[in-house]
């Protein structure tokens, strides 16, 4: 089966090569016949990556430790169902996903492409097959996951303990899909440039494709922070670790394409900010994948430090420096059909919506960085860490809230001064009120009400929109507000579905305003029958129950919850030691609640009996969690396809006039 | 908001009294029996918990891989908690305790460079970049912004009746230029069909 899986990944590199010459000779030399037969051979290197992965699965699942990868990645105590887990536990497996997910993408995006990009496709197929062919060469000569060992080892080292999570059957693929599905996106842009349509052509499937990777390395940093706050038993979710900053900076870059791309959609602007945008989330995304894969910064997710870095490094120089000249090229083409009417309007906010993403993905390049500045420029290396982006993206963060509130408000092209009043009036209000309400309630930290009135405004907004538009319909349709309301959602899926990302956004501010103000932790030691005290509640640790077993010592720990002397639950916490590893996983007892989380972790177990407990309040982290599937419902919601509709032969003339956007009929 | 619940005295006039009264003789008998201890056994801290806390977030594990004390779950970074405690209750200062690990570790110790020296750098340059691009932003609106006396001459959408004349016509411009369009001349035919052009693309999309 390995030799299978081997001779898989050869032919796989030998097909996506041939596709990235065969796709721009055929476009060069007119000949659609090599074009089409790029094409295939880019579809079946998909099918050999997919029957390389099957391969490896099956490797797994038989235990073959004869594969080197396997017996390091896995032992006999292993559950089958870590299989999963362990295929991307390092390197080399990682490396056979990206591919493959890269190869499944590409195969979709091509067979799917709208009719209007066909001049492109040969050139977007080039970009797509020669990324494939960069991971394919770099995994099938430096990380080979079919590499065997000169002998069959009894057991394999096992899985790395801090994996075997439910959070980590999500978090690494949805990343890592995230990350390589920005190429998408990129040769689109790339395709379109190089085939000289340098017009809005490619703008669909790139927004499309965008929010598709997008959505998945969202769902990838909300699983991670979810995984950390569960595991690494220290009561927080984000620590501005540099693997995390290489996975949220192109986020941060997607984010910024996927509101500008909407601008050129409907108004043909920024024709050329575009591009440079998904130029530099394709750069980000490759410098991430570096990063995670590289191993040259110390990290929580030294899982498969290597020497692969330099190898990304040249190709991470490529991917930035060629797009970059061929933009150079192609500049002349790229003017935008239109300028902008105001500094009021919808496409003026967008700017600077842009600029705050890319502000704040800049502050953590440089924070990044300048550690390794420092050690050039004098003898001692200066860390970077969570006080300092907190302090400087902080600030950052709550002028985006700011403009996420207020773009959708004002309309595009110009808004008028009594329109904007009318429509920023309720928003203003509400976020007022709530900054009042909570300071008389004696709420005194500036941050926080910030906060608080920020998501109050936005949220009053968007709630506004709904109901004005649900109102519009019910009146003139005389549809019920139920269905009125689903029918407004339908009828504007770009529109509506954004919204509900942006109340998804809303809900992970109030957690991380939540806990970074108003949390309260206590590490504690507790004997068998001790009992502690945090905030109102009363906490009794009544034992602990050692179970050794084959390869670990599980230790569950018994804790009553009280308040006001009343049992609210029996809660257990579980420390588990891999003396092999020499490493502990710890999984936090949390009471999770939409008010606050009470979090309880074992930190340590003593020899007597009596055990340290980490014990925190997190105030509305509960929302945080919650957002992941809000925000990927308004995605989905988003990108449903919607009938193409007859343009209407006649325009009002009062939808081009400044004032309040009509609501979508 | 700190994290140590003060004691609940009950209210009772008698044990508003006695109860004191039995902390004060506690204390001395404790101060008595081993001065050592005294300092450990204070019921009220020279700290709050979420000060000490504070500081912990602003070092770093030497020993983990890219954690503060706060986090790490290794045996020495209980010990640095402790010492951090050990000096707010000696009388110490935040910075006098950065400082005291800073001579032992160096200054990567430290969670964030230092916001003075050459390291202000760090803070500053964020701070300046944004601020900057945030200008050049504003002038970049207003310079596309300034054009419009230009478009609005140009801008024939406002007629109704015009639109299906329009399209005819870019279409027939799409037609004539579609097929072997040299390129770098697209930009060429004018802003009069370009702003036309979109001006019927967002009748669609408004529809």
């Amino acid at each position: 089966m390995s030799d299978l899986g081997a001779i898989s990944l050869w032919i796989a590199l030998a097909l996506a090569a041939y596709s990235t010459v065969g796709s721009v000779a055929g476009k060069l030399r007119l000949s659609p016949a090599l074009i089409e037969s790029s094409q295939s051979a880019m579809y079946v290197a998909g099918l050999a990556l997919l029957v390389a992965t099957f391969s490896l699965v099956i490797a797994f699942i038989s235990r073959d430790f004869e594969i080197a990868y396997v017996a390091a990645h896995s032992d006999l105590a292993m559950a089958d169902r870590f299989t999963w887990v362990a295929f991307y536990a390092g390197n080399e497996g990682s490396l056979l996903y990206i591919s493959t997910i890269l190869a499944i993408m590409s195969a979709i995006a091509i067979w799917r492409a709208p009719e209007k990009l066909k001049d492109a496709l040969p050139y977007t197929t080039a970009v797509l097959m020669l990324t494939l062919t960069f991971f394919v060469a770099v995994m099938a000569v430096m990380a080979n996951p079919f590499d065997k060992l000169p002998f069959v080892p009894i057991d394999g080292e096992g899985i790395n303990p801090l994996l075997t999570h439910f959070g980590m059957f999500f978090h690494p693929p949805a990343l890592m899909a995230g990350l390589i599905g920005i190429t998408v996106p990129f040769a689109f842009a790339i395709g379109s440039l190089l085939a000289g349509k340098t017009g809005d052509e490619w703008v669909d499937a790139g927004r499309v494709w965008g929010m598709i990777s997008w959505v998945l390395l969202a769902a990838g940093l909300l699983l991670g922070s979810w995984w950390a706050y569960t595991i690494l038993g220290w009561g927080g979710f984000w620590f501005w670790d540099p693997v995390e900053n290489a996975a949220f900076m192109p986020w941060l870059g997607l984010t910024a394409f996927i509101h500008s791309i909407m601008v050129q959609k409907r108004r043909g602007m920024f024709r050329m900010w575009n591009i440079v945008l998904i130029n530099m989330a394709f750069g980000l995304a490759l410098y991430g994948m570096f990063m995670n894969r590289g191993g040259s910064v110390p990290s929580v997710h030294s899982f498969g430090a290597s020497q692969l870095g330099w190898i990304f490094l040249l190709f991470l120089a490529v991917g930035v420096v060629v797009p970059f000249a061929i933009f150079i090229w192609r500049y002349p083409l790229l003017k935008s059909a239109q300028n902008l009417d105001s500094m009021l309007s919808r496409e003026a906010a967008f700017l600077v919506n842009n600029l705050l993403l890319l502000a704040i993905a800049f502050v953590t390049l440089w924070g990044t960085v300048y550690p390794l500045l420092s050690r050039l420029t004098s003898d001692q290396e200066i860390t970077v860490a969570r006080p300092f982006y907190d302090q400087v993206n902080g600030p950052l963060m709550l002028g985006l809230v700011f403009l996420m509130g207020v773009g959708p408000l004002i309309p595009w092209r110009k808004a008028g001064i009594n329109s904007l009043r009318k429509s920023l009036l309720p928003p203003i209000t509400g976020g007022l009120l709530t900054v009042g309400i909570l300071a008389a309630l004696g709420l005194h930290k500036d941050y926080a009400l910030i906060g608080f009135g920020l998501s109050a405004f936005v949220t009053t907004g968007i709630l506004m929109e709904w109901y004005r538009g649900t109102r519009s319909r019910h009146r003139s349709s005389g549809e019920n507000y139920a269905t009125a309301f689903l029918r407004l959602i339908m009828a504007n899926r770009p529109r509506y579905g954004g919204y509900i990302v942006h109340l998804s956004v809303v809900m992970v501010t109030l957690g991380i305003v939540g806990t970074s103000f108003f949390g309260v932790q206590r590490d504690v030691v507790l004997s068998p029958g001790e009992s502690t005290t945090i905030n109102d509640y009363e906490l009794t640790y009544l034992g602990t129950v050692e179970t050794p077993k084959s390869n670990r010592t599980e230790f569950a720990s018994t804790v009553q919850i009280r308040r006001d002397g009343k049992l609210l639950e029996t809660i257990r916490t579980k420390r588990v030691f891999y003396p092999s590893f020499n490493m502990a996983a710890t999984s936090a007892a949390i009471r999770s609640t939409p008010v606050e989380d009470l979090y309880i972790v074992p930190s340590e177990n003593l020899p007597d009996g009596s055990v340290g407990f980490r014990i925190l309040v997190n105030p509305l982290i509960w929302w945080m969690w919650v957002a992941g599937p809000v925000m990927l419902l308004g995605t989905v919601i988003a990108l449903w396809p919607q009938k193409i509709r007859a343009p209407a032969p006649v325009p009002s003339p009062q939808r081009f006039a400044p004032g309040p956007r009509p609501s979508a009929a | 908001m700190t994290p140590s619940i003060p004691p609940r005295f009950p209210a009772q006039p008698a044990t508003r009294v006695l109860l004191p009264l039995a902390f004060f003789l506690v204390f001395v008998a404790l101060a008595i029996a081993q001065t050592g201890a005294l300092q450990a056994q204070t019921p009220e801290p020279a700290y709050s918990e979420s000060q000490a806390q504070g500081i912990d977030r602003m070092i770093m594990c030497p020993v983990c891989p890219a954690e503060t004390i706060d986090q790490a779950q290794v045996e020495i970074s209980f010990q640095m908690r402790q010492v951090v405690r050990d000096m707010l209750t000696q009388g110490s200062s935040r910075d006098e305790i950065l400082d005291f690990f800073v001579e032992r570790y160096g200054k990567d110790i430290l969670a964030a460079p230092p916001k003075s020296g050459a390291n202000l750098v760090a803070w500053l340059l964020p701070v300046g970049g944004v601020a900057a691009a945030l200008v050049a932003v504003f002038f970049i609106i207003r310079s596309m912004t300034r054009k419009e006396p230009v478009l609005a001459t140009l801008r024939p959408v406002q007629d109704p009746d015009l639109i299906p004349y329009l399209q005819l016509v870019d279409r027939h411009l799409d037609m004539t230029r579609g097929g072997a369009r040299p390129i770098g001349t697209s930009n060429q035919p004018g802003h009069g069909v370009e702003s036309s052009g979109t001006g019927t693309r967002s009748t669609e999309e408004n529809g």
